[in-house]
């Protein structure tokens, strides 16, 4: 009985945690647990170790939370992390037509999904079924992840050329958006290759050592823009209702469902390319089921691989929370892994719950304040954080990584390039020579 | 099909040969890299280079302030005239008319057999994604209506809807019965859509990689041009042996239907799922191929219907109603 309580007082104080922390732009789930299994390194360290059943939930429901709320940022401040990239033009079309809270909401109806579709359905079937897949495709994911960025990289969609007579002037013009595409993709993958051979980040926190690069790619670019264009949000109406059916709700269900769990499955694919891949899959054009799937891929992207860790019989290890956790616990039993699913269903609720009154919180701050100051406000939040953890080295790199950022978002090429900064390094250590290629670059 | 498909029906291609999969395990991931790139490359040299350097004779460029359906039909009726007077083939280009950052004013154009006329009208402005803007249907919309100088056959659609992006083209091709024949998207599906290309491209790849190679390039082509040809656009499947045209498509499918894209998805992920397995030396776990069939697609597919019949069963009862909607998309009952 005590268990039961420890289990459920932890995973409601890891979700309201992070729920509150999900607000602020640019912030990562991942640098908060970080430093979190610091804490507790420490305290183990002077021989105070806290038992699974306070620290699991607890994770868990910072990762539960987070994955939920952090839809507050993506939708109504327009400072999202890659993952939620898909969510942004969507549901910022929301935001300007005065429907943020609607969009908002309609991403954690979404989220919610994703809790029942990980509890209900992945949650039973997964130890039974995973380790056949997990035996059969071990040894094939290195060209799994070449095919989808060869898929990332061919399946851009030119955006100019559309007027005017024929020839090479027409052909530029449609080529710039692609070749933007190209150069981000591989300057992000020469960032990456340089973080991961020879990284200025002290070993201290190496374990944040991507994080700069991150918040440069995405974060930074987005915020400037904001404050460039001096959006004007309109007055935001909060509905009673959602203009949503069993049938969106399902077909989200499918897509995001399928797209998050390709993510949480295979390394290094993040829930961006996921929510890419089931989107191009399934040829949804509905907004609405847009934006839901985006709900449900992102929260099976970031859950379904924590919750990997704790299937029995797999042993795998996905996503920085699933890592963290694993230097802290080792799980072994169906009782570690029953004790998540719970604690992932009472996160999900918790969390869902306290996404109306933080929307309606956010709503006021952005109406009471100019949208640019609220930008403004939220990237010095983003340089401070990244400032406190990696020092004025962190900086530099979040500097580059902007300007790298900044190419898909001035030449409207797709963001996503940005995630080569994971994907060309790693895919070329998967196959076996990105050794080679560090040593041609002169790295070591 | 969306390109995805024909992507991963490529790789799915690549994964039937023995040392697609041997060269995958040992690190090599060149085969499979090489079926879903020449799976989906038909398109890419279409969309992302031919169509750029097709000559047009005519553009048609709708003006977004003050948009008239009766000029778009009357430009049109003048190229088919122009088609038949001069026996050539007259190429249209349609632009789209885009009226914000991610507004588009939707038109429709039918060419109307029976009455031999053309006719243009004006929809709702819609969003990139292709969704209406609420309330942006016109109550009473503008139809423009334009006799056309000699019958012209549709060898696509009778209707074509002109909104997000590139618009349109139309070839008007005149023949020897005194019609024209009307060609949706000439330049898609033409040369890059064929058999022989594919064995081209094929020959490349023996003379840089290996036969092996050539096998996989020829054999993803390949799917993707059967693929399409599952549709209504056809493909002109021997060029430069056939130079005329396409072949018409079987008209099972539009290019942009759910089902059967996620479909060719599916059922390509379970191919190649399988083909890892029986070439593994020694499998941890063994199974037949109808027992992958029956978890990974028949009990899925099963539930994911059984869940959807329950949870729109309400909706179905209450929103039952005959679909009275004409080709223009708008209801025949007013």
């Amino acid at each position: 009985m005590m268990t039961a309580l420890l289990v459920l007082v932890s995973t409601v104080v890891g979700t309201v945690l992070s729920s509150v922390l999900a607000c602020l732009p640019g912030l990562h789930v991942y640098n908060v647990m970080g430093a979190m299994a610091m804490v507790f390194f420490a305290l183990a360290e002077r021989g105070i170790s806290l038992p699974p059943e306070m620290v699991l939930p607890f994770m868990a429901g910072m990762i539960v939370g987070w994955s939920m709320l952090n839809t507050i940022p993506s939708v109504l401040l327009g400072a999202p992390d890659e993952s939620a990239m898909f969510t942004v033009l969507p549901g910022q079309k929301y935001l300007m037509l005065g429907r943020g809270y609607e969009g908002a909401m309609i991403t954690a109806v979404g989220g919610l999904a994703g809790v029942y579709f990980l509890v209900l359905v992945v949650g039973p079937l997964a130890p039974r079924f995973l380790p056949v897949a997990q035996s059969v495709l071990r040894d094939h994911m290195h060209w799994i992840l070449w095919v989808i960025i060869t898929y990332i990289l061919m399946s851009e969609w030119p955006k100019g050329g559309n007027r005017g007579p024929a020839g090479w002037a027409k052909f530029f013009d449609a080529w710039k958006t692609l070749g933007a595409g190209l150069l981000t993709f591989f300057l992000a993958g020469l960032m990456g290759f340089i973080l991961l051979y020879r990284s200025p980040i002290s070993t201290g926190v190496a374990f944040q050592n991507i994080m700069p690069a991150f918040v440069g790619l995405f974060a930074v670019p987005w915020c400037l823009l904001n404050m460039i264009s001096g959006t004007e949000v309109p007055k935001q109406t909060v509905s009673d209702s959602l203009d949503i059916d069993g049938d969106i709700i399902l077909r989200s269900v499918g897509a995001g469902g399928l797209g998050g769990g390709i993510a949480a499955y295979f390394p290094v694919v993040t829930g961006g390319i996921g929510g890419l891949l089931a989107g191009h899959a399934t040829a949804q054009r509905d907004e609405r089921i847009f934006v839901m799937s985006q709900g449900v891929s992102k929260l099976v992207y970031y859950v379904g691989a924590f919750m990997l860790l704790f299937v029995p019989g797999l042993g795998i290890t996905r996503g920085g929370g699933a890592w963290m956790i694993k230097g802290l616990y080792t799980p072994r039993t169906y009782g570690d892994y029953y004790m998540i699913l719970a604690s992932i269903a009472i996160a999900g609720a918790v969390s869902f719950l306290m996404m109306s009154p933080l929307s309606k919180l956010t709503i006021r701050l952005i109406e009471r304040y100019n949208y640019r100051h609220v930008s403004t406000a939220a990237l010095i939040v983003i340089l401070a954080m990244v400032y406190v953890v990696t020092g004025w080295i962190g900086l530099f790199i979040m500097a580059v990584g902007s300007g790298i950022g900044l190419i898909p978002v001035l030449f409207g090429s797709r963001r996503l390039n940005c995630l080569g900064i994971l994907l060309l390094p790693i895919a070329c250590n998967m196959s076996g020579f990105g050794h080679r290629i560090a040593e041609w670059l002169h790295l070591i | 099909m969306k390109g995805f498909s024909h992507f991963i029906s490529g790789v799915a291609a690549a994964s039937f040969c023995p040392w697609a999969v041997q060269a995958a395990t040992e690190g090599n991931p060149l085969y499979f890299i090489l079926g879903g790139a020449f799976g989906i490359l038909p398109d890419t040299l279409d969309f992302k280079f031919y169509r750029f350097f097709y000559r047009h004779d005519l553009y048609i460029q709708p003006d977004s302030l003050q948009p008239d359906p009766q000029a778009i039909a009357d430009a049109l009726a003048g190229a088919v005239a122009q088609a038949q007077e001069t026996g050539k083939t007259v190429r249209v280009k349609l632009n789209t008319i885009r009226l914000g950052a991610d507004y588009w004013q939707q038109y429709v154009i039918k060419f109307d057999s029976d009455r031999q006329e053309v006719r243009v009208k004006f929809g709702p402005v819609v969003n990139t994604g292709q969704a209406p803007v609420p309330n942006s249907q016109p109550e009473e919309p503008a139809i423009g209506r334009s006799k056309l100088a000699c019958p012209v056959v549709q060898t696509y659609e009778a209707t074509t809807r002109v909104d997000i992006f590139d618009g349109p083209t139309f070839g008007l091709e005149p023949d020897q019965k005194g019609q024209v024949l009307l060609h949706f998207l000439p330049w898609h599906r033409n040369w890059s859509h064929s058999f022989v290309v594919g064995a081209f491209f094929a020959l490349v790849g023996w003379l840089i990689w290996s036969w092996q190679a050539a096998v996989v390039i020829c054999a993803a082509y390949a799917v993707h041009v059967l693929e399409d040809q599952l549709g209504h656009m056809g493909s002109n499947l021997f060029f430069p042996i056939t130079r005329k045209g396409r072949s018409p498509g079987l008209h099972w499918m539009h290019s942009g239907d759910g089902i059967p894209n996620f479909g060719t998805v599916w059922t390509s992920c379970l191919l190649i799922f399988w083909n890892i397995y029986r070439n593994m030396p020694n499998p941890l776990y063994h199974f037949t191929f109808l027992k992958l069939i029956l978890y990974g697609a028949f009990i899925p597919l099963t539930a994911f219907g059984l869940a959807h019949y329950l949870l729109t069963r309400r909706q179905r009862a209450e929103k039952q109603e005959i679909d009275n909607a004409d080709e223009w998309g708008d209801s025949m009952a007013n």
